[in-house]
């Protein structure tokens, strides 16, 4: 996913008139100028947004040492917190991973009647403000459920939250690979006898998975960090349905910012190493494609 | 051409996108002018802020003055007044929470006292002011807490004791982020003090109460809203909040059990509030007969004794003065939110059964343990 708008960018660059003599070191310094700009301003944008933040949580998480961080990360509170929202997480965005990708073949492959309009719903997770939606499941699949449906208060109910905030990560990763996916191999393979199932095995799978992996790893990565949603669907009792947002919230209003910082850190981290993996595993898929 | 309008939208879209946070900063409000008064509280008392300020609108004194508010999680908004958050008023759940403030310079040590120099009011009919009921200074609505159960009581909740049979599910905010919840768990504690048990007793009591609760919604609001929406039988509550649901429409009942903890919510002008003429008339005005009145009509036990004479017959009361404990009498706020609500699990010598702090962080542990 990463390397495949790169590409794209450089096949457009070739289709161009070859430019010549003035107009060529024009071009030469102007995009040179512009580019110069683009990545001051990447620079202090990122700085300011993303890395100065970052850099203060680090400090805070670790002013006290690593033994307090340890600490921290190491309460049984911490860890219930953290193993219900790892599981719920890596459960949705497993879910999401299949779901999303047939989500994204229908929108791509199919015709049928208000297919823009669904097109356009897939983004609404993003829009919807979190605390609504959750208290929108609680209300669709909680105690006064009209289908008789209770999944408040375990880790179902903060999962399927979750895989509604976190939907539109797999089905944007995948949508745009498989648009411009041209039917030739399917079809060479189909005249060859393959099966249906083994076209998509064998040749489309593959072409999708880089973006696949991606998307599932953002949503991952948003999984972990989501309150809004989840923290009502979950009755939050300590030690047993609480989510580690809420818990890191809850740590955060009681003065106890070290440990605050210390249990996101530790979200951070594990994030960290789940986002490089699925982009180091999607960029290798892709190159052993190319 | 063509490369050069791309090189000019990509330009465009990077400025736009690292102008975007300046933006943000610029359209910050500007210093608030005199005639807004910022009021931060907590979740519950939200609702009454938006009657009291259009009535106080409508007076003399507080015409053209408009009100911005934020209302939330007791200590959460505490946090945010005391990293710098815009405050004129601050009207939060319980006292330590006042004390939070003082330490980060945003109200005065004597915060207090600003009832009888600013507000008028006096705990002793002196001066012709206004008396007080009750003799805990600083204090603009007393309340106490009760029960909300589903219509026609179906479990028959009269008491705390009744909240710790087995198959009762017990609905009450997080301790550890809600001040109603901290007003909650006392109650429970004061009423077994109330009827003669010993402090172990109570903290006995508290422990099967918490294994009973099945929700702790971060706020006292985001507590009524999972009882409404359905989760558990019996939801504590402070008694002008049910009462106010019921009013809304809510299909809820109320048990005031007849031994409870009366619940002191405090208000202060901070140091920029105290400059701002707007909001010192406004403190005034919660003060005065007609805030209280307001109060009172909203459910609140108004601290006004004419207020108070006058509308006591609308509140259930209690048999003896020991009945409705204060936290006062239970050691005063610093001692007792150090014993039962300190982060810092510590056991006394000798013995191992209940802590001498952080007595309800240890008993959410082993609620969670035993799971």
């Amino acid at each position: 996913m990463l390397a495949a708008p790169h590409k794209q960018t450089q096949a457009e660059g070739a289709k161009l008139p070859p430019a010549t003599g003035r107009q060529f070191r024009d071009v030469r310094a102007a995009s040179k100028l512009s580019r110069g700009a683009a990545k001051g301003l990447a620079i202090t944008y990122l700085s300011l947004i993303v890395l100065i933040p970052l850099a203060a949580l680090m400090t805070n998480a670790f002013n006290k040492g690593l033994g307090s961080f340890w600490t921290a990360v190491t309460q049984t509170e911490s860890i219930d917190a953290l193993r219900l929202t790892l599981l719920c997480a890596f459960v949705a965005s497993a879910i999401n991973a299949v779901a999303g990708l047939a989500t994204a073949w229908v929108l791509v492959r199919d015709r049928f009647a208000g297919q823009a309009i669904v097109n356009a719903l897939i983004d609404l997770p993003f829009a919807l403000p979190t605390v609504v939606a959750g208290v929108t499941f609680y209300t669709l699949y909680g105690p006064l459920s009209p289908f008789h449906v209770n999944i408040t208060g375990t880790w179902i109910g903060v999962t399927v939250a979750i895989m509604f905030v976190t939907l539109p990560f797999t089905v944007r990763s995948v949508q745009p690979v498989l648009e411009s996916l041209t039917f030739n191999a399917e079809s060479a393979a189909a005249t060859l006898g393959a099966s249906p199932a083994r076209i998509f095995r064998t040749i489309t799978l593959p072409a999708l998975m880089p973006a696949l992996l991606t998307g599932t790893g953002l949503a991952f990565a948003r999984a972990i960090g989501e309150y809004g949603s989840v923290v009502f669907i979950s009755n939050n009792l300590p030690y047993r349905s609480e989510v580690a947002s809420s818990y890191i919230y809850s740590l955060a209003v009681s003065d106890q910012t070290n440990s605050a910082a210390s249990v996101a850190v530790a979200l951070l981290i594990i994030a960290l190493i789940l986002l490089i993996f699925f982009n180091v595993t999607a960029q290798r898929l892709a190159k052993r494609r190319a | 051409m063509q490369i050069r309008s791309s090189k000019w939208f990509r330009l465009a879209a990077v400025g736009t996108a690292a102008a975007l946070p300046l933006t943000i900063l610029a359209l910050e409000p500007a210093q608030a002018a005199s005639t807004n008064v910022s009021v931060v509280g907590y979740s519950v008392v939200g609702p009454a802020y938006k009657i009291l300020e259009a009535d106080f609108q409508a007076t003399p004194a507080g015409q053209g003055i408009t009100f911005t508010n934020s209302f939330g999680a007791s200590d959460t908004e505490t946090n945010d007044v005391a990293e710098g958050q815009a405050a004129d008023i601050v009207n939060l759940s319980y006292e330590p929470n006042m004390a939070t403030l003082v330490g980060d310079g945003r109200i005065s040590p004597n915060w207090a006292l600003q009832e009888r120099t600013i507000g008028g009011v006096n705990p002793a009919a002196r001066f012709k002011r206004q008396q007080t009921t009750y003799h805990t200074p600083g204090i603009v609505t007393d309340s106490v807490v009760a029960f909300a159960v589903r219509p026609g009581n179906p479990l028959g909740i009269e008491k705390w004791g009744d909240l710790v049979k087995s198959g009762v599910q017990v609905v009450t905010p997080n301790p550890v982020t809600s001040g109603s919840a901290r007003w909650n768990l006392l109650a429970g504690y004061a009423a077994q003090i109330s009827l003669g048990r010993t402090p172990n007793e109570g903290q006995s009591y508290l422990q099967s109460l918490i294994s009973n609760t099945v929700a702790q919604p971060t706020s006292g609001s985001a507590a009524l809203a999972a009882f409404i929406g359905g989760t558990g039988n019996v939801l504590i509550d402070y008694e002008d909040d049910i009462n106010a649901a019921i009013a809304a429409g809510d299909k809820l009942q109320i048990v005031t059990p007849p031994e409870t903890l009366l619940i002191e919510n405090p208000i202060a002008l901070t140091y920029t509030g105290s400059a701002n003429p707007a909001a010192v008339a406004f403190y005034k005005y919660l003060f005065s007969v007609s805030g209280q009145t307001a109060f009172a009509d909203l459910g609140y036990r108004s601290v006004l004794k004419s207020v108070w004479a006058s509308t006591e017959s609308k509140f259930p009361s209690f048999k003896k003065s020991t009945d409705l404990l204060t936290v006062e009498s239970l050691g005063g706020w610093p001692a007792v939110n150090f014993e039962f609500f300190s982060n810092t699990v510590v056991f006394p010598n000798g013995n191992t059964t209940f802590p001498s702090s952080g007595i309800v962080t240890y008993l959410e542990k082993f609620a969670g343990s035993t799971a």
